[in-house]
């Protein structure tokens, strides 16, 4: 598994059914009824978080927490290992008589530096494995994919009814349907 | 779960069934046998505490041994004065007699020998203490959740609305404990029957200054009030509960009325609550003074008071009841459990930490009897309180488990009331406390009580709160994958 998720790369898959709704609940039955017909969608695309449509379209849960955890250790072993190597190894100062060894005043600096690596790992993480890098560009199959539309994707295999798909779609409440293959996109 | 099918909503009622009522039973008679075992087997002639010089006078011997007891940073210092001769001899003294006089009399106290009965008493307070600040933050969790206009709570709710009547009964075992026991609970108390003015022996500066607040007129009329206007207002709110669910369909008058009851409640609650905590537990050691001291004791008690509501909600599911709650509340309620565990720790460990960072001898010796005498007590509490609770509800499945989640939650509740226990009892016993029959039998006992108090409460109105206006969105609460 590499570390960037190719799957969302859409320009090199087979050719793509697309379906634009504007309405959520429209949305929430078309894909209930594309999934009990069987076939798999490939990912939708909201602007907004729609309630229950990633139980639907049967999305894995985030490994991101895991990572999360990681960075977590990360941070911690390397803010102990800093302050001491500074406090203890290179440089003794002697504040208030204070000893110079692990004591309380180390624990906010662990805990900060905790903090921002869990934050800082998680957002590399997450953006990268989603393909969101500076430099990649991705296909934007609708304009107002971002504003006020969702998008539904389903990738076309061998003996696959496109017709009765789009059928279906339009029967729920799709307000356009297209076909996307290698960057091009046709309204059909 | 989702919109992919309908959730019938029905009325639930609750009965209890004869096995809780048989084990609430159990827990408040064994506690009672313990507590009587306890009683029995107090060494009466208070040589408890023979570790310690039992003087009552401020005498000289007296104030060195506070001395060395209360400043153990001060000792090598005080040696090397002691080879160089007579003056330095004398400054030492001189010394010596400016901390007698701001911190002498409490290590006295401390010492001191007191009635057998002190240990019955104390019990009952750090027992009605940590109850009553449960009951409260069952209800502060409730008016939150009106305050926020939050949805997803709404089929848990019956839950602390059940548990904030027990705050009644809890205050009037801290009433009981502090008539009956605070002058031996509080050195202050003590102190203000003694009547001194300065320049008298054993005057104490300290506490005549804080005695415009810290009197026993204070100490009972404050809380009094305080408790009544919350009770008012929690009971108040139950009643529009009640109203809402027999009024009709699609009323929302009386959730308004909650939201401005809850504020009003927040508002005062937010504000006051530290007070209770400076009374009754801070001023144990009355020398002493911690500005966090009151989110402490708010932090932990609102942690327990989430852990108790967690381990109600999952009793009654797997009882058969609460059918519209589902893995997803009771997530919801681990991740509120996991950051208030966080959020005490946080406390816990600041209040600490500023206090060592200063070096200031008067703010140390809260710490100091207990790091000193009570080393594994000390860590134990962080153990059980944080690093515990901590490790296994960061795991998604631990807070979504039947039987994991619980007990995480039961640890708490046991953690935090030691963490009470501890706030008092080295203060009022010296080095000499310890956890015995008496203190064990005492929280079983009143843990009994508690749950079966909640349970009979949750006996009296349906599990739904049939027209709550966000019902319909805790039903079918989802946080997604």
């Amino acid at each position: 598994m590499g570390l960037v998720d190719k799957n969302l790369s859409l320009r090199n898959r087979n050719k793509m059914l697309i379906g634009v709704w504007e309405d959520e609940d429209a949305l929430l039955s078309a894909t209930q009824a594309v999934v009990d017909k069987g076939v798999h969608i490939h990912d939708v695309f909201t602007p907004y978080p729609v309630h229950g449509l990633d139980r639907i379209i049967g999305v894995k849960r985030s490994r991101l927490a895991r990572i999360a955890f990681f960075c977590g250790l990360t941070g911690l072993s390397l803010m102990f290992t800093m302050i001491w190597y500074m406090y203890v190894k290179d440089w003794p100062v002697n504040v208030g008589n204070k000893p110079v060894r692990f004591s309380p005043s180390w624990i906010p600096v662990m805990f900060e530096g905790t903090i921002l690596c869990t934050a800082f790992g998680m957002g590399i993480f997450f953006f990268l494995r989603n393909r969101m890098l500076h430099g990649i560009k991705n296909d934007l199959l609708d304009e107002r994919q971002t504003d006020d539309r969702m998008i539904m994707t389903i990738e076309t295999c061998e003996g696959m009814d496109e017709k009765g798909l789009i059928d279906l779609m339009k029967e729920k409440g799709a307000v356009e349907t297209r076909e996307f293959h290698q960057g091009v996109q046709t309204v059909i | 779960m989702g919109h992919g099918h309908h959730i019938e909503i029905k009325q639930e009622t609750f009965s209890m069934p004869s096995k809780a009522k048989s084990f609430t039973m159990i827990l408040m008679i064994l506690g009672l046998v313990l507590t009587g075992i306890g009683i029995a087997t107090i060494d009466k002639t208070g040589a408890g505490h023979d570790a310690h010089q039992t003087n009552t006078e401020h005498s000289a011997t007296e104030s060195h041994e506070g001395h060395e007891a209360h400043e153990g940073g001060h000792e090598a210092h005080a040696e090397s004065e002691h080879e160089s001769g007579h003056s330095a001899d004398a400054a030492h003294e001189e010394h010596s007699n400016v901390d007698n006089e701001a911190f002498g009399p409490r290590i006295e106290y401390h010492a001191q020998e007191k009635p057998w009965t002190t240990k019955i008493w104390s019990n009952l307070l750090v027992a009605g203490y940590y109850f009553t600040m449960i009951s409260l933050c069952a209800l502060f969790w409730y008016a939150i959740q009106y305050a926020a206009n939050a949805g997803w709570s709404v089929t848990i709710k019956r839950v602390p609305e059940a548990m904030l009547t027990f705050i009644p009964i809890a205050f009037v075992v801290v009433l009981i404990a502090l008539i009956f026991g605070k002058d031996n609970i509080y050195h202050w108390a003590h102190y203000e029957h003694m009547g001194l003015k300065p320049g008298d022996t054993g005057y104490d500066k300290v506490l005549d200054g804080k005695s415009g607040f810290l009197n026993t007129k204070m100490l009972f009329i404050f809380p009094t009030v305080l408790i009544i206007w919350w009770y008012f207002l929690g009971n108040k709110l139950r009643s529009l509960s009640i109203q809402e669910d027999n009024g009709p369909k699609g009323d929302t008058s009386f959730f308004k009325k909650s939201i401005r009851f809850s504020a009003a409640f927040l508002v005062t609650f937010g504000f006051l609550i530290s007070i209770l905590a400076w009374l009754f537990m801070m001023s144990v050691d009355a020398h002493w003074y911690s500005t966090i001291f009151g989110v402490y004791n708010f932090a932990t008690h609102w942690v327990s008071s989430i852990a108790f509501i967690a381990v109600f909600v999952i009793y009654l599911k797997s009882q058969g009841h609460l059918g519209l709650v589902n893995k997803e509340h009771q997530h919801d309620l681990g991740k509120f459990m996991f950051a208030f565990t966080v959020f005490w720790a946080y406390i816990w460990l600041f209040q600490y930490l500023l206090i060592w960072y200063a070096h200031i001898p008067e703010e140390m010796m809260y710490y100091q009897i207990r790091y000193e005498n009570y080393k594994p007590f000390f860590l134990g509490n962080f153990i059980l309180n944080f690093a515990v609770p901590f490790l296994f509800l960061l795991m998604r499945s631990a807070k979504r488990s039947n039987w994991v989640f619980p007990a995480i939650a039961s640890v708490m509740i046991i953690g935090h009331y030691f963490d009470v226990w501890f706030m008092v009892m080295p203060g009022v016993f010296g080095p000499g406390a310890h956890i015995g029959l008496l203190d064990i039998g005492v929280f079983l006992f009143f843990l009994g009580l508690f749950v079966y108090w909640t349970l009979n409460q949750l006996q009296k109105r349906g599990l739904v709160a049939m027209n709550h206006p966000f019902l319909e969105e805790s039903v079918y609460h989802d946080t997604g994958v």
